[in-house]
């Protein structure tokens, strides 16, 4: 699902990925943790196609960047720190905006709505929502297109408790063909759903996980991580 | 419908639903258009007995700032709620971003063009009756062209700068000069001042010739410009 070899990418002359090497094959979940500044967003991004990295290779579903970026989009599902929906459109207006970018039948947007307990705020303008219901909006406008590979950067963050246990099913719903890189802080959640654990810091691998991984064993290599 | 039309239509759909909703763009244009063309009639129209000659110089220098005005606006809804990485993470192609925004820009152009044109002509044309609007508005529709291919091209680069406030009449309002001097010259031609049809259509294909660079010139350039 993702190879990557020695990515590089600096800001400025600051390395904010130093050589970082991983593979994901499909049905894994791998959690990156880290302290602020390791590089778990800017590898998420470089994922994602949004960032070119400055050195090493990358593909994605078997399609290498930067030749082939454009072929891999449609299998990539990107959940940021931005829920990336219009504010002045309505939640149906959005959904249907990317379900006609992503070329999926527009039926799917108000199951979706449905699904993500929406359905009745359909067509009041997402400015109008919690902050809560922004991001349920912007899980739907994730899984609008069935993405294979879900990069989800700290997804929990916003979202209520029912919010939470939505987010929780379909990460449990996952596994077969798709593949998942959740980052978080939280280390309860990488151990619920982490087949294996990447620990950053400053922009290389400080640690790896393989297999179902204990919390307090986790919770002891970050500690280590960060100190 | 293909998916690249499906997709251009999604995306022209979303620029006008966001106006409609929250006219900030097209209404702001119209209402600096009728204040610069105030200014000018204050500013010398009553000085001088007959304006009909400054009529097209005056529309098309408003219609340029104006476009500037507009084609700034054009990604403050990307800009501010940060959704462009929603629009750049789906297959879609750069050049089709483009393309849809130029069309975004250009019906708000048009639509600046329907108040400005019959406003000139009855602020500075000494013979409104006379002005043949077909004529005026085939130069709108090819100025246009020219006018949002190209603006869209500097505010997609523009938006990732953070002077982009100064960058973009600085680079936009000089390469739009080829396009004031057509523009202003194929709309006098048929003001009736000197019903000049030969200069009339060598302007217009100036401004075609003009919007044709510019398009490929975009359709070259435009997946660097999103690329990072």
């Amino acid at each position: 699902m993702i190879e990557a070899d020695g990515l590089v990418r600096r800001f400025a002359s600051r390395p904010a990925l130093d050589g970082l090497s991983l593979t994901l094959r499909a049905g894994d979940c791998l959690a990156l943790i880290g302290p602020n500044g390791a590089g778990k967003t800017t590898l998420l991004r470089v994922i994602a196609g949004l960032l070119r990295p400055d050195g090493g290779a990358i593909s994605v579903g078997g399609h290498r960047y930067p030749e082939a970026r454009q072929a891999a989009r449609p299998l990539i599902g990107y959940l940021g720190h931005d829920p990336l929906v219009y504010l002045d459109l309505t939640a149906s207006q959005n959904l249907e905006l990317y379900a006609d970018l992503y070329g999926v039948p527009s039926g799917r947007v108000l199951a979706w709505l449905e699904r993500v307990g929406l359905l009745a705020r359909a067509y009041d303008p997402v400015r109008t929502f919690s902050r809560g219901m922004v991001q349920r909006l912007a899980l739907a406008r994730l899984l609008l297109h069935e993405p294979r590979l879900l990069l989800l950067d700290e997804p929990f963050s916003g979202l209520d408790a029912a919010g939470g246990e939505l987010l929780e099913g379909v990460l449990r719903g996952l596994g077969g063909e798709r593949g998942l890189v959740l980052v978080t802080h939280d280390m309860a959640i990488a151990a619920r759903h982490a087949t294996r654990v990447m620990g950053l810091r400053r922009g290389v691998a400080a640690f790896e996980m393989e297999g179902p991984v204990g919390h307090a064993d986790l919770a002891a290599r970050y500690a280590e991580v960060i100190s | 419908m293909t998916l690249g039309a499906r997709q251009f239509r999604a995306l022209l759909l979303k620029d006008l639903r966001l106006e409609l909703r929250t006219r900030q763009t097209a209404i702001a244009m119209i209402l600096f258009a009728v204040v610069a063309m105030m200014a000018f009639q204050f500013g010398f129209g009553f000085r001088v007995d007959d304006t009909t000659p400054l009529a097209g110089g005056i529309l098309w220098a408003t219609l340029a700032l104006t476009a500037v005005l507009g084609v700034g606006r054009s990604f403050v809804p990307e800009r501010e709620q940060r959704v462009l990485d929603g629009l750049l993470l789906a297959p879609v192609s750069r050049s089709l971003l483009l393309a849809a925004r130029a069309a975004s820009v250009f019906a708000y152009m048009l639509v600046v063009e329907v108040i400005t044109v019959p406003l000139v002509t009855v602020f500075f044309v000494q013979d409104p009756a006379a002005t043949d609007f077909a004529l005026i508005a085939l130069v709108c529709v090819t100025a246009n062209l020219g006018i949002a291919i190209l603006g869209s091209l500097l505010a997609a680069m523009a938006v990732f700068t953070r002077a982009r406030e100064l960058l973009l009449p600085v680079l936009f309002l000089p390469a739009l000069l080829p396009v004031i001097i057509a523009s202003a010259g194929a709309t006098h031609a048929v003001l009736g001042v000197s019903d000049d049809m030969p200069e009339y259509n060598g302007y217009i294909l100036f401004l075609l010739v003009y919007a044709v660079i510019f398009a490929l010139v975009a359709y070259a350039t435009y997946d660097y410009v999103f690329d990072d």
